[in-house]
């Protein structure tokens, strides 16, 4: 997913593939920028997207 | 879509199965195992198998988060969800698993408060809706999910939620794949490395499969190129020699994993002395239960639970799908008795189950034609 907001309180707001908005966790991946690619499974950020992969 | 179109290009795909088919020696017959459900899932999805060579064979592990869960815990969790005033929460596959005599939805339908949440998280935001009432969180999952329900016990105790809790049925994924690689009935030769466990524990946990049983390891990511590309390393590893944990998924898998998450977990956690796998039986120190820091979240330990053993069906082997011994179609109730819509075993409920990318996909009894 991406990031489309600014992260608080451990939660930032991420855009899916098809447009899907949701609060993902972003604890294990912090800090997350706007634009940043997360890898989400269960509502959690696991791996920030490498960002030579993501250019 | 960005990290998704180019890892299914066609042409691409051709490209890496000519290459396979260069590295595979005739006359050997290879057996790899994808040890994660979302793999089989898109290997079939994209007929990925389609494309090996007819000496490559694709044997399905045991990484199917539900399909793993034994019959008497789904009773269990079906206790806990009939006690007066509880609100039951989990993954919408875990509904449908068949219990001893009923699944979790059948049990909604009896009247029990089940819901379904796509995350651990929404059912904390219930528990804080219905303060009044004790939200419990049946979680499952490997070491992809357990992060989520750490986290969410974390929030959980920092906000002094008392009415939030969880019944635990995380597992790990080591201890099955030693338990494979210890049995008898199998000879792999390769294993197609879990991407998303390895993005939270890294790729060193794998190293004692070639290190103590002298089989290559690629962790793998989950689109159709990426699992070709890891099959391609296997058998290029196996041709020269070489016997090592390799990393096909470095756009998302660092070869240490994920600290915090790793942290998280060993806060929360605890592991259990032994835990039952539909199918393997009891595994040693293969699953977790919440550590004593959290034990007030422990809804095992607040509501009593049969915690009665229970047979499998005997029609049903998912046991031996789930070893990788049988393939899903010579299942004798596959695709007859057990469908998606009426399952009896747990492999034909989830989308990653073997028995379920067989059946929506089309691969009902067959030969492979040669390629």
């Amino acid at each position: 997913m991406r990031v489309v907001g600014a992260e608080r309180d451990g939660l930032a707001p991420c855009e899916g593939p098809e447009g899907e908005a949701s609060e993902v966790e972003v604890t294990l991946v912090s800090p997350v920028a706007p634009g940043d690619r997360v890898l989400v499974h269960a509502g959690v950020a696991l791996a920030l997207l490498a960002a030579e992969a993501a250019a | 879509v960005r990290f998704v179109d180019e890892f299914r290009d066609p042409e691409l795909g051709r490209a890496l199965a000519g290459e396979i088919l260069g590295a595979v020696e005739p006359g050997r017959h290879y057996k790899l195992m994808e040890v994660c459900g979302g793999h089989t899932h898109s290997i079939y999805k994209y007929g990925v198998d389609d494309l090996l060579p007819a000496n490559v064979e694709l044997v399905h592990g045991p990484g199917c988060p539900v399909c793993v869960i034994p019959m008497g815990r789904v009773d269990d969790g079906i206790a806990i969800a009939e006690q007066p005033g509880v609100i039951f929460t989990c993954f919408g596959d875990m509904m449908r698993i068949p219990g001893s005599e009923r699944t979790l939805l059948e049990a909604k339908a009896e009247g029990a408060d089940v819901r379904m949440v796509y995350s651990p998280l929404d059912a904390l935001r219930i528990a804080r809706e219905n303060p009044d009432r004790d939200v419990v969180f049946y979680a499952i999952g490997f070491e992809t999910t357990a992060p989520s329900t750490a986290l969410t016990l974390t929030r959980a105790k920092a906000e002094g939620i008392r009415n939030f809790l969880c019944m635990c049925n995380h597992v790990t994924i080591v201890p099955p794949l030693r338990a494979l690689l210890d049995s008898p009935d199998l000879r792999l030769d390769g294993f197609i490395g879990p991407g998303h466990v390895a993005t939270v524990v890294g790729a060193r946990p794998f190293e004692f499969i070639p290190a103590e049983y002298g089989k290559p390891c690629v962790i793998a990511g989950f689109e159709p190129l990426d699992i070709l590309q890891a099959i391609r390393m296997i058998l290029l590893q196996l041709r020269a020699g070489r016997r090592e944990v390799e990393n096909q998924y470095t756009r998302v898998v660092p070869y240490e994993g994920n600290l915090r998450a790793l942290r998280a977990m060993a806060e929360v956690f605890a592991l259990r002395p032994h835990f039952e796998w539909r199918g393997l039986g009891f595994i040693g120190q293969s699953a977790l239960r919440l550590s004593d820091a959290y034990r007030d979240f422990d809804a095992e330990l607040r509501y009593e639970v049969p915690g009665v053993r229970v047979a499998d069906p005997k029609a049903c082997q998912c046991g031996e799908v789930l070893k990788g011994v049988i393939k899903p179609f010579e299942c004798k109730v596959f695709g007859t008795a057990c469908t998606p819509e009426r399952p009896i075993g747990t492999c034909m409920v989830s989308s990653e189950g073997a028995c379920a990318a067989y059946y929506n996909f089309g691969r009902f009894a067959r030969e492979r034609e040669v390629v």
